[in-house]
């Protein structure tokens, strides 16, 4: 993932109406917003160059290093297949509600061009004081050096504030998105983090459903050298509730009954001797003690 | 959304899966005009499984006995859920019963195949029998040839099996499907196939761009023993209806760290959460704000809820707007009390706000003598003590 601040950027869907005014916002951050593309409005005047096509935009303003998609939930597929063929490699889905089937269609393209997908469902990637790639609220972070890897938007704005008001500043904070099928894993940010010079610490934040913190705990046990702790959300939501179907699947394919749930959870990362916050306040506790062992 | 078995099939027979000749049935009186000879099953069309051992399914021989037991089947709630319609079927005699199914795996990002030459009511206690068969590709159908030969079949078997899969498939992808399962699949003695029962459930997020199963959505919300619609506002879910604190707030995942929160101070979870959702996306036209009020509305009209905690990290809308709509709604329901000189008949409301220009947020509440604060686990502890106080209150 290239994720440096001179990175240039390509929005797609500048007029969905959720898209214009985080334009705005990631501009005043510092992020090299170079073109948008809003077919039927190629031409427009702006302070943006504004194209009918990703082509059109590539061969205006050169190699396109990450877009980012605020199109409808249905056009999200176009929008990425569009974006693949003309040589993006970075994608993050803003839009929410994507079907599952596009997802999947998606998802094999995205493999094997070598292509990473954040989200759908996703606020993005903030780099706090240097980078605003999606819709975090940046007001909620501050620059420093714990990573902060999550499902949520607004759980991960409560994570940062909290650290940020015991002086713990944040590295990336990157939320992988809350629809039921999604591109990147954990395990791809949690490579991430590891490799980023600045994060000193890593923070996880799970929910129950899926089995993507399973597989994350274990993961941090084999393969991540950085102190990391988890926070799970949900503890004492009802089951089944959060995650529809995947439940009944589970039961379908023979998975086992716990598989999913916030306690599965919470036993994954105590087997991987990963620390657990029981609330969020009392993750920057658990940080500073954490990198004190360091 | 789940379909109705007699919905299901219909989608069967379009695309060429074996189903029984069967008849629609409205109201027992339609049994006299039946075009199926008997013996007839008549089948409860409900959305709840375990409907055979609650009486939901009968074999009849005449229509006399056909008509007496419609009137039984309609009349019978299975899980608190009346038919609305039965479906008549001719009676097939199976020699096998096979289970056949397509799901989407969330963990592996891929449409999943699956089968079992154990099907029926066996099927879930023989999760050993079932196999699976991820669809990594674009699907062909020698997909559907690995997971017949993975069940054991060989021959004609092999061939008719993986050609049903095949056409499961097909309206999986085409009509946006979570689930299309067939169970049992009857196989005669003579090898023929029969889908006997099918469950097809489309996803929710993809059925606006069907038409067709729009307009099947639609009658569904319509009906009159449906749940009132609260889509337009946010999530609403019923957590414990012996709590008595409602939370509202935006995102699923700050909810739930909330609703942990509360169950861990009181030792009684809330009764409910209502997720409003994220200033970025619109929902069904109310702006954000909007939704917030029209939210604190809908849970003031459960009496059984004392208290209110909003719990909210604004970034657009600001801090000042959000302040500005829960203050217009007490405002409103103080008005409507002056009016009628009764006791405040709405919860209380404990306000946790963050984001910038705290302080002046903070002060348009303070006006209406609403308690606001940023400290989540201070918040917690206001609601938790207010839910307690506040009982006589809303009981006077």
């Amino acid at each position: 993932m290239k994720l440096k601040p001179d990175s240039k950027v390509l929005i797609q869907g500048m007029t969905a109406s959720l898209g214009s005014p985080y334009i705005a916002r990631m501009q005043a951050y510092g992020t090299q917003i170079v073109a948008a593309v809003s077919p039927g409005q190629g031409g427009t005047d702006s302070d943006l160059p504004v194209f009918d096509l990703v082509e059109q935009a590539v061969a205006a303003v050169g190699a396109i290093d990450t877009t980012i998609i605020f199109v409808p939930p249905y056009q999200a597929l176009d929008a990425a297949l569009e974006a693949i063929a003309c040589g993006i490699k970075q994608i993050i889905i803003i839009s929410a509600g994507v079907p599952p089937l596009d997802m999947v269609r998606l998802l094999r393209k995205a493999e094997a061009n070598e292509t990473i997908i954040l989200g759908p469902n996703s606020p993005g990637i903030i780099i706090p004081g240097k980078l605003l790639l999606g819709t975090h609220a940046s007001e909620f972070y501050t620059p420093g050096s714990i990573g902060i890897v999550s499902r949520s938007t607004t759980l991960t704005y409560e994570i940062a504030l909290e650290l940020t008001k015991a002086g713990l500043g944040q590295s990336i904070a990157v939320s992988i998105g809350s629809d039921a099928i999604i591109g990147s894993s954990f395990l791809q940010w949690l490579q991430i983090l590891d490799e980023d010079e600045t994060t000193e610490a890593i923070v996880l934040v799970g929910e129950p459903g899926g089995n993507s913190e399973e597989a994350a705990a274990r993961y941090i046990a084999e393969a991540i050298d950085k102190p990391a702790i988890a926070y799970i959300a949900g503890c004492h939501a009802p089951a089944g509730k959060h995650w529809g179907h995947t439940g009944t699947l589970a039961a379908v394919v023979g998975r086992g009954d716990n598989v999913g749930t916030a306690k599965s959870k919470l036993e994954a990362f105590q087997a991987a001797k990963v620390p657990v916050a029981e609330r969020p306040s009392q993750i920057p506790e658990l940080v500073k003690k954490a990198l004190k062992k360091k | 959304m789940d379909l109705l078995e007699y919905q299901a099939k219909e989608w069967f027979r379009e695309i060429g899966i074996p189903v029984l000749p069967s008849q629609r049935i409205d109201r027992p009186r339609d049994l006299k005009g039946l075009k199926i000879p008997y013996p007839v099953v008549l089948k409860s069309q409900v959305r709840t499984g375990g409907r055979g051992k609650a009486g939901g399914v009968k074999i009849v021989t005449n229509t006399i006995d056909a008509i007496a037991a419609a009137q039984t089947i309609f009349n019978l709630p299975i899980l608190g859920e009346f038919p609305e319609v039965l479906l008549a079927e001719a009676k097939y005699n199976s020699d096998r019963e096979f289970y056949l199914a397509i799901v989407i795996d969330a963990v592996a990002r891929r449409p999943l195949l699956l089968g079992s030459t154990q099907g029926g009511i066996d099927v879930e206690s023989n999760p050993e029998a079932l196999q699976q068969v991820v669809v990594e590709r674009d699907f062909s159908p020698f997909y559907a040839r690995r997971l017949a030969v993975k069940m054991g079949l060989q021959g004609d078997a092999l061939i008719s099996v993986s050609a049903i899969v095949e056409k499961m498939y097909a309206l999986f992808v085409q009509k946006d499907l979570d689930l299309i399962e067939i169970n049992p699949l009857g196989v005669s003695s003579t090898g023929e196939l029969m889908a006997l029962d099918g469950k097809v459930t489309v996803n929710d997020q993809a059925i606006a761009r069907h038409p067709d199963i729009l307009m099947m959505a639609e009658k569904k919300a319509s009906r009159p023993n449906g749940r009132p619609s609260v889509a337009q506002v946010g999530k609403w879910n019923e957590v414990d209806k012996s709590g008595n604190i409602a939370i509202l707030g935006n995102g699923a995942g700050l909810l739930m760290a909330t609703l942990d929160l509360i169950a861990a101070a009181s030792h009684r979870k809330p009764s409910v959460c209502l997720n409003v959702g994220h200033g970025r996306f619109a929902n069904g036209g109310l702006s954000f704000c909007d939704r917030v009020i029209q939210g604190l509305e809908l849970i003031a009209q459960d009496k059984s809820i004392h208290a209110i905690l909003v719990n909210i990290l604004c970034s657009v809308p600001t801090t000042i707007e959000v302040a500005e709509a829960i203050a217009a709604f007490v405002q409103q329901h103080e008005n409507k009390t002056h009016k009628t000189r009764s006791h405040a008949q709405y919860p209380r409301l404990v306000v946790r706000l963050a984001g910038t220009d705290l302080e002046a947020a903070k002060a348009q509440l303070d006006a209406v003598q609403v308690l606001s604060m940023e400290d989540l686990d201070e918040a917690i502890a206001q609601v938790v003590r207010v839910a307690k106080s506040s009982l006589p209150k809303r009981s006077e």
